[in-house]
């Protein structure tokens, strides 16, 4: 038994000594590597195919687009064109490209490549492309000039933020072989090219050397995907990341209080709502009482938003007021005093008034039939907010005396649900995009689900013909300040007539270390998240702290700030200290590729114990074998 | 062995194989049999988009064609392409696949090591202070639950003292090569392997103890004793191999589970492995990787069982007799 006992002992020694703390060999010419964290891995890098948020910042990165998004408002600037022109009243655009644009392969980038792009993706309709280019037609005048024309008006235009991909890698490739290609060419336009990824592990992205931009001096961008939201909280305090997204909201007191660290809780127009069943679809079995636009205001005016913005969202992102149509919060306009603040009489006096009395006494009103008024509460599972909001809802409307039973579902389940019209209340929550057509064309009453085999958008299961009137009009209207003073009226009517509460604007945890890499842009400014935003303009305002500025073509030194962005001191930034903005550069947490003494040493020690082990073991039973 | 008593047992497994590879088809659809409305919701997609997809998808037409459209790619040993990545499945599982087999199999081989040795231990002197302290500290990790466990090490041994990386499979981003890609491994695989060693060391310890209990009185073990052979010699060659039996067949079995991975450890270390691709496919759904993924766990346990059955039948003669 002693040499067993010896054995184990070894064996654990063997396997404690691979953790030994490891010192970086941070060898001079190491690429200058930059890790981000998050708990989402990419679905597809294939831009015919992917749709979640973590492929949205590699073509970001990797296609420059013919037009940019300013970091500030998301104003429209130069990207691959460098001017535009405007012609037909409206409808045709002829931009004028950057001069000797070059793919990261060393090939032209050319007009032919935006025709192309927009041309193939048009009639092929692909998924990221096609609700953008539509309508639009492009023809390649010559090298540098791209001429692209819409068969109706087109407020978005001048516009073009579609990804523009490599005509010469492209072009062989079929539409039937086009959803299968893995996209892994790396042929960029944009500051990175994507050059490897391992599924569930991470995704590396090289600098563009041919990239019109800013060089902001780092080489490698690595994206590490995380399963465990404390545990990548504890790599970026520890310096194995140099920035996180999306961790929870229990962690950022703990990161605020890390002087290297800054958090940034971003918003860009995602929010949580609660939603009533209006049954415009005429399927399911809704609660009729729903149908009362008063039973639906006592029910909004029941809420108390303050409580669960303090409570569940632990104060961070804001509350909710109307439905966020844009990632530029500037299109919601102020409600006045129709924003149903908590008003629990108010709520009652509308049921009464609407003839909901409690006629028997058990705290539960009666509808004018005489049936309880009882509403069915679906709760997501995969929302870690949905069950603290449920509590406090029901507890609300219980308070006015409207009960309510809850089921708990996944959202494949409450998706079901919703389009069948199978209930009476859900809270869910959706994201926009920075043109706000989209998420309004949502709520049209094209988009109500009249049969379950065609399922629209539109799960307020609402639509009202002067909603409908303004989206059209909004459509084609090409005076933005017209446009939004018509998106306005739209939100005002949305707000006061539909079944939606709008809770919580919800935000992006990001939170960066402040010792290695300065000049984390938001994006809108001072309200925005730093990463994975729009058009994630972040990176080429980087630089690394304490190298030499880059030096541009031209012999002169580039600021840290390129020329459109903005270093504004931001309002939305939580963390404590800001005074905490630089340190002495500290080596951290580089990847050093796995050479390390410490594992070395105890590999050996392991394999010498169990090998040397196993060897006296095998002797010893021969020689009892020998004796018996 | 006969040979009527092997293809038994193999048709037997054929057969269990081919009613798994029908009732997988139905049981993902149960819920709901049609998720391509949920996965692009808010995508902003025209009904045609929706249509094409679920054509892509093989959602269109009755269940019924579905199904023969499944069968006909599956026997073809095709197992179709994932909803999320369009990858096929095969790539996404194989890719899968090597983390697992690393991390379960190893932490399977060492609890199986060291749970058999300390049962022996603690079976062969009952009641002494090794048997009470080996069975103390395995009824002790055996019903700590495995996530806490692991949560437990990370925070002290990544966080409190950052001996060990916060997860992964290798370091981020790394390029290393050969035998320093390997002890980069092993460096992020330690944790999560001795969380699991050790939430596994009760079961062996605990049945590998009972089953010596059960021998030690054997009327056999008194003969060898009279023999004169020493205490050392009639544990190995006469209690020990005959408690085995039960051990070998849950030791088998767990290999079969190898496969399945291990969901909760996987996800506290970011662990790119069989478990972290199950639930991302149970919260897609994504039917063809769940179809991919039930067919590999119910392979290899239909495998492991043969194995168990082919086993005991070496083992025990009585077995293959009947």
């Amino acid at each position: 038994m002693k040499l067993r006992r010896i054995l184990g002992a070894g064996a654990i020694a063997g396997l404690v000594l691979i953790g030994i703390p490891t010192t970086p060999a941070a060898a001079q010419d190491d690429p200058v590597t930059m890790t981000i964290g998050l708990l989402q891995d990419m679905s597809s890098p294939n831009v015919t195919v992917g749709y979640l948020v973590p492929e949205f910042e590699v073509w970001n990165l990797q296609y420059a687009t013919l037009t940019s998004k300013a970091a500030d408002d998301f104003s429209t600037i130069p990207g691959l064109a460098e001017s535009w022109v405007e012609s037909n009243g409206g409808l045709t655009y002829t931009y004028t490209l950057r001069e000797g644009l070059k793919w990261s392969d060393g090939e032209p980038i050319t007009a032919d490549d935006i025709a192309y792009t927009i041309n193939r993706s048009r009639d092929e309709e692909w998924y990221n492309h096609f609700s953008t280019v539509e309508n639009l037609d492009a023809v390649a005048i010559d090298e540098r000039t791209v001429e692209i024309t819409s068969s109706v008006p087109d407020p978005k235009l001048p516009t073009m933020d579609v990804y523009i991909v490599p005509k010469h890698i492209y072009e062989p490739i079929s539409f039937d072989d086009l959803e299968s290609y893995e996209a892994l060419d790396g042929v960029a336009s944009g500051p990175y090219s994507l050059t490897e990824w391992r599924s569930g592990q991470d995704w590396t992205m090289v600098k563009n050397p041919n990239y019109y931009g800013r060089d902001n001096g780092i080489d490698r961008i690595v994206y590490r995907v995380f399963s465990n939201a404390d545990a990548m909280v504890a790599a970026l305090q520890r310096g194995e990341i140099d920035a996180a997204h999306n961790f929870n909201a229990s962690s950022v007191e703990q990161l605020q209080n890390d002087e290297n660290v800054t958090v940034v809780a971003g918003l860009q127009g995602g929010f949580t709502e609660l939603a009533l069943n209006g049954m415009a679809g005429g399927i399911g079995d809704g609660n009729p009482a729903l149908q009362n636009i008063d039973v639906r205001h006592a029910i909004f005016y029941a809420i108390d938003r303050n409580v669960l913005f303090d409570r569940v969202a632990l104060g961070l992102g804001s509350v909710g007021t109307t439905l966020s149509p844009s990632a530029d919060p500037s299109w919601i306009p102020d409600l006045g005093d129709e924003g149903f603040a908590y008003d629990p009489e108010r709520s009652a006096a509308l049921l009464e008034g609407a003839g909901y009395v409690d006629s028997d006494g058990d705290g539960i009103r009666e509808t004018p039939d005489g049936d309880p008024l009882v509403l069915r509460y679906i709760v997501r599972s995969e929302s870690t907010d949905a069950a603290p909001i449920a509590e406090f809802i029901t507890g609300w409307l219980e308070a006015v005396g409207i009960g309510t039973e809850t089921t708990v579902m996944d959202d494949t389940q409450l998706y079901d649900a919703q389009v069948g019209g199978l209930y009476d209340m859900f809270v869910w929550g959706w994201t926009p995009y920075v043109d706000p057509d989209p998420m309004l064309s949502y709520f049209t009453c094209d988009q109500v689900t009249y049969d379950v085999e065609e399922a629209g958008y539109n799960d307020a299961n609402w639509c009202d013909p002067a909603y409908d009137e303004l989206y059209q009009q909004q459509r084609v209207e090409l005076d933005s300040a017209k446009r939004r003073e018509i998106v306005a009226q739209m939100l005002r009517l949305f707000n006061t007539e539909s079944t939606y509460l709008v809770l919580l604007q919800d935000p992006d945890l990001q939170a960066y270390r402040t010792d290695r890499f300065e000049g984390w842009l938001q994006q809108p400014a001072n309200t925005g998240p730093v990463l994975f935003t729009n058009s994630s303009p972040t990176y080429e305002n980087l630089s690394v702290i304490g190298a030499e500025p880059p030096v541009t073509d031209d012999g002169a030194t580039e600021g840290t700030t390129a020329p459109d962005a903005t270093t504004a001191p931001d309002a939305t930034t939580v963390d404590g200290d800001s005074a905490a903005t630089t340190v002495a550069p500290v080596p951290a947490g580089e990847d050093d590729g796995g050479s390390n003494t410490g594992v070395i040493v105890g590999i050996i020690v392991a394999i010498l114990v169990v090998g040397g082990g196993g060897f006296f073991l095998a002797k010893r039973r021969g020689s009892a074998d020998d004796r018996e | 062995m006969r040979a009527r008593f092997v293809a038994g047992k193999v048709f037997g497994a054929l057969g269990t194989f081919v009613f798994v590879l029908v009732f997988n088809f139905f049981l993902f659809r149960v819920v709901n049999d049609d998720p391509t409305g949920k996965l692009f919701r808010g995508r902003n997609l025209s009904q045609a988009q929706l249509d094409r997809r679920r054509q892509e998808f093989n959602l269109d037409g009755t269940k019924f064609e579905q199904f023969l459209a499944y069968l006909k790619q599956t026997v073809s040993g095709n197992l179709g392409d994932s909803f999320l990545s369009r990858r096929p499945v095969t790539t996404e599982i194989r890719e899968a696949l090597w983390p697992t087999i690393a991390l379960v199999g190893t932490s399977t081989i060492l609890s199986m090591l060291i749970g058999i040795m300390l049962g022996i231990a603690a079976g062969w002197r009952r009641r002494s202070k090794v048997d009470v302290g080996a069975t103390s500290f395995a009824m002790f990790t055996y019903s700590v639950p495995d996530f806490w466990l692991g949560m437990v090490l990370l925070a002290f041994f990544a966080v409190r003292w950052p001996w060990f990386p916060t997860g992964g499979f290798e370091d981020a981003g790394s390029t290393a090569t050969g035998l320093s890609a390997l002890l980069d491994q092993a460096h992020h695989m330690a944790l999560p392997c001795i969380t699991l060693t050790l939430a596994y060391i009760g079961e062996y310890m605990i049945v590998m103890r009972s089953s010596l209990l059960d021998t030690v009185n054997e009327d056999f073990l008194q003969l060898a004793r009279a023999k004169g052979l020493r205490d050392v010699a009639v544990r190995r060659r006469h209690a020990v191999p005959n408690a085995l039996l039960p051990v070998v067949s849950l030791s088998a079995l767990n290999f079969g589970y190898v496969l399945s991975g291990a969901i909760a450890v996987e996800s506290i270390y970011s662990w790119p492995g069989i478990g972290q691709a199950t639930l991302e496919a149970i919260r897609g759904p994504d039917f063809p990787m769940l179809q991919g993924l039930f067919l590999l766990f119910s392979a290899s346990m239909i495998i492991a069982n043969l194995a168990v059955d082919l086993l005991y039948g070496l083992l025990d003669p009585r077995v293959r007799g009947r």
